[in-house]
């Protein structure tokens, strides 16, 4: 569940180290995300001496959700923090290497870029 | 596997092909209603499979598509069985290479009242294409693209990790033997000094 002004952090090596949710892209009034979901966000906190800088605005997609997942086949997954990655307008991820366990819904939802840089599917 | 592939008929509009989760369930029976009627190739297409091994090899030949490498996927990420990685030259022969995969489905289910098409990803840029024919992930970069993300390194370091206790004084002699990447390529490479 990540709405606006909720903090992120980051799954990548793009460079920024903490996002946090300003806007859910997707219909007009939505109140959470969930993931697979892309969001609007602003650098709070970036690695020094890297192309992404704080107070940049940038897109991300939501990988990981203390919220628990439900599967049809009544698997549920919880993760331990909030995370996201960091995209572009075609959604080609910024980083080139992704860290921590990816849940494979990703997959169903057109980011098989993502999953296939993930080291683990869940 | 199923719910990766996404299902439409010739007809649709594009407004249909933006595709739900919701839909799924739906397209699965109605897709295994029809291929019920024809048999042969819809042995792998039923069981997932749009596209073999095999078959990708040869259409990335034909395409000439450049320094293609496969890649088995570790079991502790199987989300399929095989990645395929290959590069084209432009972002015009990158997409003539997923438009030639497509059309490779298309034919082998020809016929059928309802095809499976496999889910794309990344068309309008032609960068980075990745097509998910569910077993086989076929990854259409860009040269430029490729060097970036470095997808064989991080595949391959899998599949080292994974049989590293094989033959690995055999493997040290290939390390410092230099290989060029093969290049297809009629373009002459540009002459500074």
């Amino acid at each position: 569940m990540i709405q606006p002004q909720t903090h992120l952090n980051v799954a990548d090596n793009s460079g920024a180290r903490e996002l946090m949710c300003i806007r859910i892209i997707g219909a007009s009034n939505r109140r959470y995300a969930h993931i697979g979901d892309v969001i609007v966000a602003v650098i709070k906190e970036a690695v020094p001496n890297m192309p992404l800088e704080r107070s940049e605005v940038v897109r991300a997609v939501i990988v990981r959700t203390c919220k628990e997942l439900k599967r049809d086949n009544g698997m549920i997954i919880r993760y331990d923090d909030n995370a996201a990655v960091v995209i572009d307008q075609e959604g080609n991820p910024k980083g080139t290497r992704i860290f921590g366990a990816i849940a494979r819904e990703l997959r169903e939802l057109n980011f098989t870029k993502i999953v296939s840089l993930a080291p683990e599917v869940l | 596997m199923w719910s990766v592939l996404k299902s439409r008929s010739f007809s649709s509009s594009p407004a249909t092909q933006q595709w739900k989760l919701g839909l799924s369930m739906l397209n699965r029976s109605l897709s295994f209603s029809s291929s019920a009627t024809s048999e042969g190739a819809d042995e792998g297409i039923r069981s997932g499979e749009l596209l073999k091994l095999e078959e990708v090899e040869t259409i990335l030949r034909d395409v000439k598509a450049d320094n293609v490498k496969v890649f088995p996927i570790p079991k502790h990420c199987d989300f399929a069985d095989f990645m395929v990685v290959a590069t084209g030259r432009s972002a015009w022969h990158v997409r003539n290479i997923s438009q030639a995969l497509i059309y490779k489905v298309k034919q082998k289910q020809k016929g059928s009242k309802r095809m499976l098409l496999p889910s794309v990803e990344g068309q309008e840029a032609g960068n980075w294409i990745v097509i998910d024919s569910g077993k086989v992930v076929i990854h259409a970069l860009d040269e430029k693209v490729r060097a970036y993300y470095n997808l064989e390194k991080l595949w391959s370091t899998y599949a080292s990790n994974q049989d590293h206790s094989v033959g690995q004084g055999q493997d040290l002699d290939k390390a410092f033997v230099k290989v060029r990447p093969k290049n297809n390529s009629k373009k002459r490479p540009s002459t500074t000094v």
